[in-house]
């Protein structure tokens, strides 16, 4: 069942901007409020639009099953792997270790105000990343499974 | 007359519990040292500005950990409940 | 300060306006817009309370996915309730 020619446009308007601002609070989520499971659920409200606003067939080009779920793994493999690299430093699991070493991710910061640097914070925005990748894979591919899933009446 | 019964029980039991704590007093007893030192040092400690993040993802990492392991934990499980394809479609690994 | 508390009670009576609304409607559709729209008032109500991370996971899943994930399912249903016997 296809919805109105209305509702379909706005969905494919609001689609990159949905995309764009789950990638914003997942990207900035150690500076702003929001973080990787808020920027994925933002992201994921982007793909349910354009799950709604069509059928399956029509959606299948451009929300693809198999995608969703190497997605899906790879966000919770990163975390993991994020997580488990403090081990080759002999440090325990899921240490900060990149932080305020000056490093890629480790600009040393002073206690106050961030004017927007983006690169601190160590590990976290890596963990960041991981989960809302996971996030975003997991609860589109929720959607995509049900509307695959319910067989729908003939208008 | 047994549904009235029941609930006016109900109301008295709901009722004595809103007024015990209206007794008590909000927020007491105060325990602050761990907020202190999160305020004080989660932004020298992790060099990330949000404190929120800083305790989520760092300091208490392994509870999200969890949190991940669930939701993928939920995936499976909804995969497994809508598993009956769509017409024309085949199954990935038969 | 009295601003602030007139806005709460308005944000609350709205969140109650639309809890009842979603028991009310025969229409499940219509139920489920006002199930969304408690979402929102309810992301709102965080983010007076100043718990913005909690606002923005309200609002996408609340009001954005659990919304699809009733849509999909009236879809694969029926839209009306039907009357009791």
């Amino acid at each position: 069942m296809k919805m109105t020619k209305i509702v379909r446009t706005t969905a494919d308007v609001f689609y990159p901007f949905c995309l764009a601002f789950g990638l914003y609070v997942v990207m900035h989520g150690h500076l702003t409020p929001g973080g990787g499971f808020q920027g994925g659920a933002v992201m994921a409200t982007g793909a349910a639009l354009l799950i709604v606003a069509r059928s399956y067939e029509d959606i299948t080009g451009r929300l693809r099953k198999g995608v969703l779920k190497v997605c899906e793994a790879t966000g919770l493999m990163l975390f993991l792997l994020a997580g488990l690299s403090g081990l080759l430093k002999g440090l325990p699991f899921m240490a900060n270790w990149l932080t305020q070493t000056g490093g890629w991710v480790g600009k040393v910061m002073e206690f106050g105000p961030n004017g927007g640097e983006l690169a601190t914070g160590g590990l976290i925005p890596l963990l960041n990343v991981g989960v809302g990748i996971e996030v975003l894979g997991g609860l589109s591919i929720i959607l995509l499974y049900m509307i695959s899933g319910t067989k729908e009446k003939k208008p | 007359m047994k549904t009235a019964v029941l609930y006016a029980i109900l109301l008295i039991l709901f009722g004595g519990l809103l007024y015990i704590v209206t007794d008590l007093p909000f927020g007491q007893p105060c325990k602050a040292d761990m907020d202190e030192y999160f305020i004080r040092n989660s932004q020298t400690q992790t060099g990330a500005n949000n404190v929120v993040t800083s305790v989520v993802f760092d300091f208490r990492g392994f509870d999200t950990l969890g949190e991940a392991t669930v939701l993928f934990t939920a995936v499976l499980g909804v995969g497994m409940m809508f598993r009956k394809l769509h017409e024309g479609e085949e199954y990935e690994n038969d | 300060m009295t601003a602030f508390l007139v806005l709460q009670a308005l944000v609350l009576l709205g969140l109650l306006a639309t809890a009842v609304m979603v028991v009310a409607f025969k229409d499940l559709l219509a139920a489920a817009i006002a199930s969304a729209a408690f979402s929102l008032l309810l992301a709102l109500e965080f983010y007076i309370l100043q718990a913005p991370d909690v606002a923005i996971a309200e609002a996408g899943i609340g009001a954005g996915l659990t919304t699809a994930i009733f849509i999909i399912a009236i879809r694969g249903t029926k839209r009306h309730e039907e009357h009791d016997q």
